[in-house]
């Protein structure tokens, strides 16, 4: 990879990073609502998607660090602090993407003070704020090792930091096991919201395998991502090892996953067409029986394109995993939907934007690789000097990179803040409830341009005409029984078509089937004979204004226009108000109506 | 010896719910909630920060009150990793925001979607019905009960208004579906209903079972100590022994050819 490949990928980095800065100034100065497009109904989304990725790519710190400190492989050793590091910035990720999404992220040292055992977030505050101390101490012998600590005072912690490896690797394994399997407990209390195909009694065993795997899969992922921008050797036979560990997990993964399904019967929906089974399929398919015949193979997870298509699948299918069960599949209200925002998705890529500029710096910097990773027969590994273009002042070109990266900035800026502003659409309910509020929002046939009804004013007025007493039933007659006020819409469904209210499957089966036609059809079972419902349904009186009752309601459209025009016509002649029954008295543009009772 | 408050509760009656609203803005006004801040598009069932409760159409007729159940064995607090959503003596669930961090778990376990979030607000907040707990606290009625002019909210001891619900259950049974929601569901709540159609469809996606929520997680939660204890020992354990066997393998090669068999004695 050439240094201007190299430099434009790190611009495009910082370019990300620097629209995620702008998107968070209206993140913290505007709130949740301003910058997101959360909503009542989901009150999760991307950015706790997203964490949930990207704890599972790090799992490959504690599993490596099993590998090498206690099962005692010292092969992998030279991947190890990579493996470390990646998990430093995975868990920093978190954090960081954490910190957006708390309403109150200042009070994030709540769990600390208030103990709550019963909660699975509680325990996974702890294991995040513990095994991120782990990994900063497991990674600090990196920095020290660094000629700027070559003093007396950081040798002497490095030495205690050495003393300490053991006991930090068995505590990191304990906090990693437990808090990557309660993620995937998080959801155990939301069977409404979760979808079946996603939701298992055993997700903590999902999400702690798949973790594993995804771990392991992004350290091969990474492996080839150094070889191509440090030009190091590619030590083919460790990463296809490592290949072959992921079987493991990955299998077993599929296993609990599809056996759990299985057991409950919930397997089948994976075969009801619907678009979630066939997410589901390729999930399952592509993102983990596909690589794991492919790592399978000895002589595919021996191959570049085979082990790079492998590791890329099970990371593609763990994260369609995540999102879907925590983003793309999850139940909302109905009426309402979520659709991130685009200064939330913004922030969302800024985070791991930022991660992988630390990690070029760390990389850069650091001693990372060990001597084991320069194998021997690899030409002579192009070592860009330290900080080339990511962090130092002046790039191969001789400009000024601060200057340049500022230009970005500022386009950036320019491009995204009268974008951001823009709020996201709200979502249309079909819902029209003649409920709530003092004006109903009447949209009949969901048009998006709804009558606003002064219901209150109307309470009010017909409470006046009356004696005193309110007058409900003056538009809510009373028709099913034990009922005193049916919505319209209960009876009057259809928009544009009367439609027929009365059930004649669930009389026939209350009247005991064919034999009891009798009843209600007289002579003979004729549309025409049939019984009139208040022959039977004393309380189901017709309301005022109705001639009859009939088996058919009027459409929803012709209810309300009759319901409304029958008083409006009567009140514009009484009070001499011509206004009182044009259309645009209750269909104004503006919304509300003009048309007050106060004149 | 204090006397533990008996467990409080109110009971719907859907029949007789005429739809006026008159709770809800007595709601609204008792806790100073201001003008609605979303429209119906935006909330369907009109719940939101400024609306603790709210009238909703149900699918099959009739008009139901839809506010926090106030639950025996509550979702919200069990997720909560603050105690910021907690339940009092009474038995009605409040919610403290000098400790809640705004990770909203509430909102997510809540099994019927009740609690609602103040997105505008820079320092949001979690909001709820609280029964007026203060007005209780008084000697007081909720707002709510003192509006109503159908007498459709009944508040008083959970076990009397049960009995309440079973003399209405018995003696006007054509007219009452024959189950009083909020007695089993999910542990039972404060907040029951007897109503003449299905309430499942307050659910927030389809009617929650009779097992309380909070065991659904704790099934996994009361395992975590033996699996922190058994990880730590397992991975000491295995240190050991293989470190064990390295040291031994490498002893003996290192003995093996160097020393002759005499130095062995």
């Amino acid at each position: 990879m050439s240094q201007t490949t190299r430099n434009w990928i790190k611009d495009g980095l910082w370019a990300v990073v620097f629209a995620g800065l702008v998107a968070s100034v209206i993140r913290f100065a505007g709130g949740l609502g301003a910058a997101t497009g959360l909503n009542d109904s989901a009150p999760w989304g991307l950015w706790i998607a997203f964490k949930l990725v990207f704890v599972a790519l790090a799992g490959g710190g504690f599993t490596l660090a099993a590998m090498v400190y206690i099962f005692r492989l010292e092969r992998y050793r030279p991947i190890l602090r990579r493996a470390i590091l990646v998990a430093l910035l995975g868990y920093g990720a978190f954090i960081v993407s954490l910190i957006f999404d708390l309403g109150l992220p200042w009070h994030i040292y709540m769990p600390v003070l208030n103990w709550q055992h019963h909660s699975v977030m509680f325990e996974i505050a702890w294991c995040v704020m513990l095994y991120f101390s782990v990994l900063v101490l497991e990674f600090s012998p990196a920095i020290l090792e660094h000629h700027w600590f070559r003093r007396p005072p950081f040798g002497m912690l490095l030495r205690w930091l050495h003393r300490l490896t053991l006991p930090l690797i068995v505590a990191g394994i304990v906090l990693s096991t437990l808090h990557q399997s309660s993620l995937g407990s998080l959801f155990l209390i939301m069977p409404h919201r979760v979808h079946p195909l996603w939701y298992s009694p055993w997700l903590p065993y999902l999400f702690f395998t798949s973790a594993i795997a995804a771990g392991m899969t992004a350290l091969i992922v990474e492996g080839f991502f150094v070889e191509r921008w440090f030009g190091r050797g590619l030590d083919l036979d460790l990463l296809a090892r490592l290949g072959k560990g992921a079987v493991l997990p990955l299998g077993l993964y599929l296993a609990l996953r599809l056996g759990d399904l299985w057991l409950r019967g919930v397997l089948p929906r994976a075969l009801d067409g619907s678009w979630q089974s066939i997410l589901f399929l390729a999930e399952i398919v592509a993102g983990g029986f596909l690589p794991l015949v492919l790592f399978s193979l000895r002589k595919v997870r021996r191959s570049r394109e085979g082990l790079l298509t492998g590791a890329g699948l099970v990371i593609l299918g763990i994260t369609s995993q995540r999102m879907s069960l925590s983003l793309f599949t999850m139940y909302r209200a109905e009426g309402t939907s979520y659709v991130p925002s685009l200064g939330e998705t913004l922030i969302a890529f800024a985070i791991p934007a930022a991660a992988a500029l630390l990690y070029l710096l760390f990389a850069e910097t650091l001693p990372l690789f060990g001597k084991q990773a320069e194998g021997p027969g690899n030409e002579a590994p192009v070592v860009p000097s330290p900080g080339a273009a990511a962090f130092s002042i002046r790039d191969t070109w001789g400009r000024g990179i601060a200057a340049r990266r500022s230009g970005f900035a500022v386009i950036v800026v320019a491009l995204l803040l009268p974008v951001l502003s823009l709020k996201s659409q709200t979502p249309v309910s079909p819902v029209t409830a003649a409920v709530g509020w003092e004006v109903l929002e009447i949209d009949g046939n969901r048009s998006g341009y709804a009558v606003d009804f002064p219901h209150l004013e109307h309470q009010e007025r017909l409470m006046n005409e009356s004696t005193g007493e309110s007058n409900c039933r003056e538009c809510h007659h009373l028709d099913l029984p034990g009922d005193r006020a049916t919505a319209c819409s209960a009876c009057h469904a259809e928009y544009y078509r009367p439609v027929s209210i009365f059930d004649h499957s669930f009389h026939r089966q209350a009247l005991g089937g064919n034999d009891s036609c009798l009843e209600c059809h007289d002579p003979e079972h004729t549309a025409l004979t049939g019984t009139i419902c208040r022959d039977c349904h004393e309380d189901m009186v017709p309301g005022e204004g109705q001639a009859a009752f009939s088996m058919a309601a009027l459409s929803y459209k012709d209810a309300l226009h009759g319901r409304c025009l029958g008083c409006h016509e009567r009140e514009a002649l009484a009070q001499s108000r011509p206004e009182l029954v044009l259309c645009s008295t209750c269909h104004s543009l503006a919304g509300q109506s003009p048309v007050t009772f106060d004149d | 010896m204090s006397r533990t408050p008996k467990q409080v509760g109110l009971l719907v009656d859907v029949t007789r719910c005429t739809g006026c609203n008159r709770c809800v803005e007595a709601c609204a006004e008792a806790n100073r909630l201001g003008q609605p801040d979303v429209t119906l598009q935006q909330s369907p069932d009109g719940l939101s920060a400024r609306r603790w409760a709210s009238i909703v159409e149900s699918p099959a007729g009739g008009f139901v009150r839809k506010f926090c159940r106030h639950c025996l064995e509550p979702a919200c607090v069990s997720v909560c990793p603050v105690g910021a959503m907690y339940r009092t003596p009474e038995g009605v669930v409040l919610y403290d925001s000098r400790k809640c961090m705004g990770c909203r778990y509430c909102m997510m376990a809540c099994p019927f979607g009740i609690p609602r979030y103040e997105w505008e607000s820079s320092a949001p907040l979690v909001r709820k019905c609280t029964l007026c707990y203060d007005r209780l606290k008084d000697g007081g009625l909720p707002a709510c009960v003192e509006a109503c002019p159908e007498g459709v909210l009944a508040f008083g001891e959970r076990s009397e208004l049960l009995a309440l619900a079973r003399r209405r259950l018995q003696e006007a049974a054509p007219l009452y579906l024959p189950k009083i929601y909020g007695e089993h569901e999910i542990g039972g709540a404060a907040v029951m209903y007897i109503s003449h159609v299905p309430l499942d469809f307050l659910g927030y996606h389809g009617e929650p079972g009779e097992e309380p929520m909070p065991e659904l997680t704790w099934d996994w939660l009361a395992k975590v100590p033996a699996v922190a204890l058994g990880v730590a020992g397992l991975m000491t354990g295995l240190l050991w022994i293989i470190g064990r066997r390295i040291q031994a393998e490498a002893s003996r090669q290192a003995r093996l050819p160097a020393r002759p068999i005499e130095e062995q004695k």
